[in-house]
């Protein structure tokens, strides 16, 4: 049993690893940014007059610029040199991958492109704040699910639990991004209903609990969506394996010693229905991640997912590629997680029996 | 129509749902030749935000102007156009591919498809000339004749001496990988991640919505190839004498494709919202681009302009619903 999951564990690392590694070197063979990025775009626009001496000097101070980040070096460890004829070069640990991979393992995700902060504390400085908003989404949507399906797997068969269902079906296409619109434009709407801060900046002369207080304020309604986008593809699948399992044998032999529905349903039927359930867990916490980088962009929060937006709209490879290690490794922990959840659920999966 | 008729007879909302998608296609396809008053990525500077108007003086915005002064009933079948230019394709080469993959990876298994050597010959020599490794001049050459030889080696009379120099191509490990190596990060962080490089044109954004969704269709149509795979029907048909592919391809795969008459408008709905998703953060695409998704994101310049949001929110989410409503009315039918 640990063998198979140390196995598992080992493939995800491993795919993550690779998959870091693709966005690392299509970033670096796509170009196109870090050197102008470092300039300046203003350098496009200078005048016509200056334009012969400029190209000379703006050449010149590209390749200082190259230099300075590395990225005058090859790429990877074997180079092909286009044109006739056709060369290959062997470059050994002089080249930008091997210096990523070793600045990694030393705990170094590189420097920006925009303006030379570790990315690191730039992530971390983000992460504090969207661990906090992913991990309360994950909580309440998960609550919310049982709760709602526990409710619609006992409500009687009339119109109400049809419409529910109805209408949580049709959500589940929903994408976030709509939903998310849809909540900024109905309660944050200055020519709407105001209730709630949507975007802005926070009041100048604010101290700690109020400050603290308007940033709650602030996630409600990310959190609202976050929750809301989740919650059908959560609540579905339990109130069919409820049913399901209201159906059985020992259901009929608990109702039949006289518990109420309510008693069987709980204490009998959830936790057989939840064990399938717990697949479904394990793909929730990679959902949310990718949920916080619409939410945040559109909610303006300092986040992650607002990290990666940004950076990729600016070519800032460094903070890309260290935003797609850690939703690789937010997908590593709801694996991780998932299978603490198995054992706990059921014991013919622990590895002592 | 014949084909249709089980599927809708009884149900009126996915015949409305069809009839929505043919509408939207529709559009999407005669878009060039419509006499639209404004052109759909033209801003008209002087009237910035302004409500739906019909009034008979004139060209009117039908349905209003965004904050950038872009017509908004012209954003529309700009994005109905991209709708069918981009996603559908994308869609359907996923589909495809991940069917053909899906399906080999099923029905050969790691050990099932043994190659003879000779093949790993050839392709090393021709993968030697295509990249142009060292010596290739003459190694692949090598490498090519001693391939040709062998296949030659086949005939009949020497080939049991030769039948046990085979490998097995572990078909099954690789497709199962790439979809795990895909899968590893959310498909919409690792689409903001490739796209962060220079705007990607229509055909690259097309290749990499497809690379992202085939993994889907892959793991449904191998599921379903493994159940087909022991089916008696196959046993006869490999008694009867065929060969592999051609029961593979012939009887096998159709019979493990069925499911993705239902998952295929499901797989395309997660494919515009994933491509709406982008568009509306606004990455990867030039500032020309006209979608659904871009036009919903210049609301948040204006909130009171309601009517920037409320059609390509409405047009987009009842492509979804109907996506989604005929997904399930497949699904259901009796001929299913």
């Amino acid at each position: 049993m640990m063998r198979w999951l140390l196995a598992r564990l080992g493939r995800a690392v491993a795919a993550a690893w690779l998959i870091a590694s693709l966005v690392f070197i299509s970033s670096r063979l796509l170009g196109g940014g870090p050197e102008q990025l470092a300039l300046g775009d203003s350098s496009d626009l200078s005048r016509p007059a200056a334009g012969a001496r400029s190209a000379a000097t703006r050449q010149a101070a590209q390749q200082v610029v190259r230099h300075r980040l590395g990225l005058d070096m090859p790429v990877f460890y074997v180079t092909r040199e286009a044109g006739p004829p056709v060369r290959w070069q062997w470059h050994g640990a002089a080249n930008q991958y091997h210096r990523w991979v070793m600045a990694l393992l030393h705990g170094n995700l590189g420097y920006s492109y925009r303006d030379g902060q570790a990315v690191g504390a730039m992530l971390w400085q983000a992460v504090a704040f969207s661990l906090p908003l992913a991990g309360s989404a994950a909580v309440v949507a998960v609550g919310l699910a049982l709760g709602l399906g526990l409710y619609l797997a006992q409500a009687p068969g009339g119109r109400l639990r049809r419409l529910l269902l109805g209408l949580l079906a049709g959500w589940q296409v929903m994408p976030l991004f709509l939903l998310a619109l849809s909540l900024l434009l109905l309660f944050a709407n200055p020519d709407f209903l105001n209730i709630l801060p949507g975007s802005g900046q926070p009041p100048a002369n604010a101290s700690g609990p109020t400050l603290a207080g308007y940033w709650l304020a602030r996630s409600v309604l990310p959190l609202l969506s976050l929750v809301l986008a989740v919650l059908p593809e959560l609540t579905l699948p339990l109130v069919a394996m409820l049913r399901h399992e209201v159906r059985a044998g020992y259901a009929t032999t608990a109702r039949a010693k006289g518990l109420t529905a309510a008693q069987v349903l709980r204490r009998h039927a959830l936790p057989n229905a939840l064990l399938p359930l717990l697949t479904t867990l394990a793909d929730l916490l990679p959902t949310l991640v990718a949920g916080t980088v619409v939410v945040e962009v559109l909610f303006g929060l300092p986040g992650s997912g607002r990290l990666l937006a940004e950076a990729a709209a600016a070519h800032d490879y460094p903070v890309v590629v260290a935003a797609v290690l850690l939703s690789a490794a937010a997908r590593l922990l709801g694996l991780v997680l998932t299978d603490i959840l198995y054992f706990l659920a059921d014991p013919r999966l622990r590895p002592s029996a | 129509m014949r084909y249709f008729r089980p599927f809708f007879g009884r149900q009126p909302l996915g015949g409305l749902a069809l009839a929505w998608l043919l509408l939207v296609s529709a559009v999407g396809v005669v878009a060039p030749w419509l006499p639209l008053p404004y052109s759909a990525a033209t801003p008209d500077l002087l009237q910035v935000s302004a409500p739906p108007s019909w009034s008979p003086i004139g060209p009117a915005h039908y349905l209003g102007t965004d904050p950038l002064g872009r017509d908004v009933l012209a954003g529309l079948v700009a994005g109905a156009q991209r709708l069918l230019l981009l996603s559908l394709p994308a869609v359907l080469l996923a589909t495809a591919a991940g069917a053909v993959a899906g399906g080999a990876a099923g029905y050969w298994g790691n050990q099932r498809l043994r190659l003879p050597l000779a093949a790993a010959t050839g392709a090393l020599g021709i993968a030697w000339w295509a990249l142009a490794l060292p010596g290739h001049a003459i190694a692949s050459i090598l490498l090519i004749a001693t391939a040709l030889l062998a296949i030659a080696a086949t005939w009949p009379p020497l080939a049991p001496a030769l039948r046990n120099y085979a490998f097995a191509l572990p078909l099954d490990a690789l497709v199962l990988g790439a979809t795990t190596l895909l899968g590893a990060v959310p498909r919409l962080v690792l689409l903001v991640a490739l796209a962060a490089g220079p705007p990607l044109t229509q055909l690259q954004l097309l290749a990499l919505l497809a690379v992202l969704a085939w993994p889907g269709t892959a793991r449904l149509v191998r599921g379903q190839m493994l159940q087909v795979r022991v089916q008696p029907f196959i046993e006869a048909a490999r008694a009867s004498g065929l060969p592999m592919s051609r029961i593979w391809w012939r009887h096998a795969l159709p019979h493990a494709c069925r499911p993705l008459l239902a998952y295929t408008p499901l797989s395309l709905a997660g494919l515009i919202s994933l491509e709406s998703a982008l568009a509306f953060i606004g990455i990867g695409q030039g500032p020309e681009v006209v979608s659904w998704g871009s036009l919903l994101a210049t609301v948040r310049q204006d909130p009171a302009a309601w009517w920037v949001a409320a059609a390509p929110g409405l047009a987009l989410l009842c492509t979804l619903l109907a996506l989604q409503k005929l997904a399930k009315s497949v699904a259901k039918s009796p001929d299913f």
